[in-house]
């Protein structure tokens, strides 16, 4: 079998995924007898055209990067999704939140005016190009990321929870960070995390994103029990939840 | 630990169920080799369940009976029979129980020894070879008389009274045939609007047993693994099949499922027994607290 050729991309992120990758170490040889790299600027110097696979991260800021993007599918047979800039837009969105001239000026002062700098609504990858595989996360699990290439090399469809953080935290055995006063977003985010926040004395954050079908009204009405209020959760949702569906 | 003193068997409830002894929460099934083969995995090794609860132990000996009927869960069985437990009387009382309802405040089977506070001593019983043999080891130990037995008998009394944090009105004996007439009953919608689908329930459930098997294979490609992980019926894609279906989509007919579980469903297949022991975890564990039973049963026994 020959192996496909991976190409990896990045957009507006920190770039903290494809180090996750990087992070394999000794399993990056096991990955590379998989799959040939042709291009993956974070870690090689050399690279090579086309390519079968593109694992693209990062989020959609600007017009550019529309094209770009575009691009990159049209080369791809297929094209993978990772991390949360690139499969829900991530943090990036809270820009989606305010005025775009308010956003250039904030970050970049009396340079606002300058035509490189010009901004666009974020968009998650799949708002622009078709996605065939999202890697969720804030960073990415890389023994996840692993496990789902590992599938898609096999022609297998990878298991990726479309049930609660809450699944993995009561696994943990966690006491709930409701019972200690706290608002957690476990309820309504997806797995696949293994609950690291919670089991690490932080509510979640929501860093992979919503559920299918997350019970947001639920989430709402519970506020009044834990005496909360709809703005408290609404902020808690503000870093990652900010302008996708099902948001408050 | 170090020292027998600090051995908390004065604990109210534990997070998770001892379940996770005999089924854990992942575990290899087989393995294989792709166009040769498998070889099945069974790992276990004897091993002592120190301080179980009698509800807990009811709940394992209900287990036992599901996972030997038919061909057996060859997995399950061997590591019940490593199993020695050691079943302790419950000292202090967990925020939601209510095993002094359920007729599960103390148990009489399915334990080596028993552990019952009496007084500032501990009174302790074996039932099996395995208990007696733990016995033996303990040196020069005076025999309860009459009077320490009768003492256990009020331990077992004072339980049963003060095991009972929710007021259970439905006796367990009725909610079968409650059930019977239930199935279009309001509260199934009612409750599941606050349903997050997160399973919380099912998984702190010590009578909740049901997985979900996958495989996975190694860099290779070729060989890998088949386990077996904790499903439940509460979560989305539970009941959902090949062909994108989902024979219980939604949140109400998902948690109707639940308590026809616990209260109808299972108790069929294991001679009547209710299938909720009243340890008041879910009650606890669920967020938005639409999950306890005592709450449902009582309803329905109210009518609508």
């Amino acid at each position: 079998m020959s192996k496909p050729k991976v190409a990896i991309f990045d957009f507006a992120c920190c770039e903290g995924c494809q180090l996750q990758i990087v992070n394999m170490e000794e399993d990056l040889l096991e990955l590379i007898s998989v799959v040939d790299p042709v291009e993956w600027r974070e870690a090689m110097s050399d690279h090579r055209d086309g390519y079968d696979i593109a694992i693209v991260e990062g989020s959609i800021t600007r017009h550019e990067d529309e094209e770009r993007l575009q691009e990159i599918r049209s080369h791809a047979g297929m094209l993978i999704a990772l991390g949360s800039c690139a499969t829900t837009g991530g943090v990036n969105k809270l820009k989606n939140k305010f005025d775009l001239n308010d956003v250039k000026r904030c970050v970049y002062c009396d340079s606002a005016h300058l035509p490189h700098l010009n901004t666009a609504l974020t968009k998650a990858l799949d708002e622009v190009v078709k996605v065939d595989y999202k890697v969720h996360g804030c960073p990415i699990n890389n023994k996840e990321f692993a496990y789902i290439l590992r599938c898609i090399l096999m022609g297998k469809k990878p298991f990726i929870p479309n049930y609660p953080v809450c699944v993995e935290c009561k696994m943990k055995g966690n006491p709930c960070r409701y019972e200690y006063g706290e608002i957690c977003l476990g309820p309504i985010i997806r797995a696949g995390c293994d609950a690291k926040c919670p089991s690490g004395g932080f509510w979640c954050y929501g860093c992979r994103g919503y559920v299918d079908n997350p019970n947001v009204n639920a989430a709402k009405e519970i506020m009044a029990q834990y005496h909360k209020t709809i703005d408290n959760l609404r902020g808690r949702m503000f870093l990652f939840g900010s302008k996708q569906e099902q948001t408050l | 630990m170090t020292k027998a003193t600090n051995l908390r068997l004065d604990y109210d409830v534990t997070i998770l169920p001892p379940k996770s002894f005999f089924q854990p929460q992942n575990e290899t099934l087989l393995s294989f080799q792709r166009g040769k083969g498998y070889r099945s995995v069974i790992e276990t090794e004897p091993f002592l369940l120190l301080g179980v609860h009698p509800y807990d132990m009811v709940a394992i000996t209900q287990m036992d009976e599901i996972f030997s009927q038919g061909n057996g869960d060859v997995h399950y069985v061997s590591r019940r029979q490593n199993a020695t437990i050691v079943v302790v009387d419950v000292e202090n009382v967990s925020p939601d129980v209510f095993a002094g309802h359920m007729g599960t405040y103390k148990v009489e089977e399915g334990w080596d020894v028993l552990l019952t506070k009496v007084a500032d001593q501990y009174l302790v019983e074996s039932k099996t070879e395995r208990g007696a043999a733990l016995m033996s080891s303990l040196a020069d130990v005076p025999d309860a008389d009459q009077g320490w037995l009768e003492m256990r008998q009020l331990v077992w009394e004072r339980n049963k009274g003060r095991l009972r944090r929710h007021e259970l009105e439905a006796e367990p004996s009725t909610w079968p045939d409650l059930l019977e007439e239930a199935y279009d009953h309001p509260i199934w919608e009612e409750k599941a609007k606050l349903c997050f689908s997160c399973g919380s329930c099912n998984l702190v459930c010590p009578t909740c047993y049901c997985f979900d098997v996958r495989d996975e294979v190694h860099w290779d490609l070729v060989s890998g693994e088949r386990f077996r992980v904790w499903d439940g019926c509460m979560l989305v894609n539970f009941a959902k099949v090949s062909g994108n279906l989902n024979f219980r989509k939604d949140e109400a007919a998902r948690y109707r499922h639940r308590y026809y579980r616990k209260g109808k469903y299972v108790p069929s297949k294991i001679g009547g027994q209710i299938a909720c022991v009243g340890c008041g975890r879910c009650i606890t564990a669920c967020v938005a607290k639409i999950a306890n039973p005592v709450e449902v049963f009582n309803r329905l026994a109210g009518g609508r």
